[in-house]
C-alpha cells in the first residue's frame, strides 16, 4: 500500500528526533514520497473542508429556526397549511413512487415515508388520556401544529414526567421541522427506562434521519441497533431501516 | 425549550463532550453555535457587517473554536464566551479587511497548516509547494467517486476522530479494521486523482 500507512503513522503518532529527520530527508529526497505526503495532507484537508461546508450549512439551518418568530396569523397561516397539505400529498406521491421503484432509500426519505405513514395522525379518542392531551391531539389532527406543540409543552411545564406529553410534542416538532427541540423532546422521553413501551429512542433516530445532517446517519444507526437489541418500542420498522440504511 | 435549557450547560460539560462519542460532540457542537449567535447582530451593528457576511465570522469562529478544543489548543483561561467572542471579533476585522477575497477561505486554510507544523521548514516547503500544485476541485470531485463506506470513514477520520472512535461510531469490529479500511480508501482516493 505505497507509502501511505508509514506517513499516517508519522502524523498520527509521536515521532521522535531520528524519525523526524529521516522522514524529513526523504522528503527532500524523494520526489514520489513528498508526493504522497502532499497528497495526504491535501486529501484530509479537502475532506475537513467538505466538512466544515456541511457544518456551516447546518449552522445555517439552525439559525435560520432560530430567527423563525412564531407569528400567529389565522388567515395567512390556514393558506400555508393549505399549500402545506397540498404539498404533502404532492410530496408522499413522490416518494411513494420513489420507494417502490428504487429498494435503496436515504435517510431523510425513509423518514419522510415513516411520518407520513404513522404521524399525520395520532389517535384522539383515548379515554384515560387527560382533557388537555386530548385537546393537544384534536389541535394535531385539524394541523394546528404550533397550538398543539404549545398545548403539549404548557403540559409539560406542569408535568414535567408527562412521557405521553413529551412523545407527542416530539412529534410536533418533528413535524414543524424543529429538530433540535424535537430531539430535546425524545432524548428526554428516552430517559425513562423504566417504561416497557418507550419510544423515545427510535424516535430520536427517527429524527436524526430527518435531519439527515452530517454524522447524523452514523448516530441514527447506533440508536436503530440499540433499539433492536433492546427489543425497543418501533424495534421492527429498526430491523427494515438498518437493512436500508 | 431552547438550548439554554439543554442538559449539556457548563463550560466544562460542553468541554468534555467533545471528548465523547460522536453524538455528544454534535450535540455539544449546536449547543456552543446556538447558544452565542446573537454576536451575528453583533457583528451587523458593531462592525456593520452584512447578515450573511456575519453570520460567516461567527461560524467560522465557532469552527475554529471547536477545532481548538479539540486539538486542545484551548486552555480554559477565559470563558468560552470570552474566547469565542475575541475571535469572532478578529475574524469581523479579517473579512472587513478581506472584503474582495473569498470569505469562504478565512477558516480553510487552518487544516493544512495544522498539520505541516510537524515537518520542519526546509522539507515543509517542498510539501507546500506540491500541495499548491494538488488540484482541489479535482480531488473534491474524486472524492464523490468512493463509497459511501470510505467517504464516511474518512470524514470522521477529517474531523480528528480516532480510529477507535471511528470503530465504535461506524460499527467496525477495532481500530485496526478502521485504520488498514481507511489507508485503503485514501490509496483508492489517490488512485483516482492520479487517474489510473
Amino acid at each position: 500500500m505505497s507509502n501511505l500507512k508509514y506517513i499516517d503513522d508519522y502524523f498520527n503518532g509521536f515521532p521522535g528526533d531520528e524519525q523526524k529527520q529521516e522522514f524529513e530527508k526523504l522528503i527532500k529526497n524523494d520526489a514520489a514520497f513528498a508526493e504522497e505526503v502532499a497528497f495526504y495532507v491535501a486529501a484530509k484537508a479537502g475532506f475537513q473542508q467538505h466538512a466544515q461546508q456541511e457544518k456551516k450549512e447546518h449552522f445555517r439551518n439552525l439559525y435560520r429556526q432560530q430567527q423563525a418568530v412564531p407569528v400567529v396569523q389565522l388567515k395567512p397561516a390556514k393558506r400555508v397549511w393549505q399549500y402545506f397539505s397540498a404539498a404533502s400529498v404532492l410530496l408522499f406521491i413522490f416518494l411513494l413512487t420513489w420507494f417502490v421503484n428504487n429498494r435503496k432509500t436515504s435517510p431523510d426519505q425513509l423518514a419522510d415515508t415513516y411520518i407520513q405513514q404513522h404521524l399525520l395522525t395520532l389517535p384522539v379518542t383515548m379515554g384515560t388520556q387527560q382533557d388537555s392531551l386530548q385537546t393537544g391531539l384534536n389541535l394535531y389532527k385539524s394541523d394546528k401544529l404550533p397550538e398543539a406543540l404549545q398545548y403539549f409543552e404548557t403540559m409539560l411545564k406542569n408535568n414535567a414526567a408527562d412521557d405521553a406529553a413529551k412523545k407527542y410534542a416530539g412529534i410536533v416538532s418533528l413535524r414543524l421541522k424543529n429538530y433540535d427541540k424535537a430531539l430535546s423532546h425524545f432524548q428526554s422521553l428516552e430517559q425513562n427506562t423504566a417504561s416497557f413501551s418507550n419510544p423515545g429512542k427510535f424516535y430520536h433516530a427517527l429524527t436524526l434521519l430527518k435531519r439527515n445532517s452530517a454524522g447524523d446517519k452514523a448516530a441514527a444507526i447506533l440508536l436503530l441497533k440499540e433499539v433492536v437489541a433492546k427489543d425497543l418500542e418501533g424495534k421492527e420498522t429498526a430491523v427494515t431501516w438498518l437493512k436500508k440504511l | 425549550m431552547s438550548f439554554e435549557q439543554h442538559p449539556v450547560s457548563t463550560d466544562e460539560d460542553l468541554i468534555e463532550s467533545f471528548h465523547q462519542n460522536a453524538l455528544l460532540k454534535r450535540k455539544a457542537e449546536d449547543t456552543i453555535f446556538t447558544r452565542y449567535t446573537y454576536f451575528i447582530k453583533e457583528g451587523m451593528y458593531k462592525y456593520a457587517l452584512p447578515e450573511e457576511d456575519a453570520f460567516d465570522a461567527y461560524s467560522d469562529t465557532v469552527l475554529q473554536v471547536i477545532n481548538n478544543i479539540v486539538s486542545g489548543v484551548f486552555e480554559k483561561k477565559s470563558s468560552l464566551k470570552t474566547y469565542l467572542y475575541r475571535i469572532f471579533a478578529n475574524k469581523c476585522v479579517d473579512l472587513i479587511r478581506k472584503k474582495t477575497t473569498n470569505k469562504n477561505s478565512v477558516h480553510q486554510t487552518s487544516s493544512v497548516t495544522d498539520m505541516l507544523f510537524m515537518i520542519a521548514d526546509s522539507a515543509k516547503t517542498v510539501v507546500q509547494q506540491l500541495i499548491e500544485k494538488t488540484d482541489m476541485d479535482i480531488l473534491k470531485n474524486k472524492m464523490k467517486e468512493l463509497g459511501e463506506n470510505c467517504r464516511q470513514i474518512l470524514a470522521f477520520f477529517a474531523d480528528n476522530y480516532s480510529d477507535k472512535e471511528i470503530a465504535v461510531a461506524l460499527d467496525y469490529k477495532s481500530a485496526d479494521v478502521v485504520k488498514t479500511s481507511r489507508l485503503r480508501c485514501l490509496e483508492k482516493l489517490r488512485q483516482l486523482y492520479l487517474g489510473k
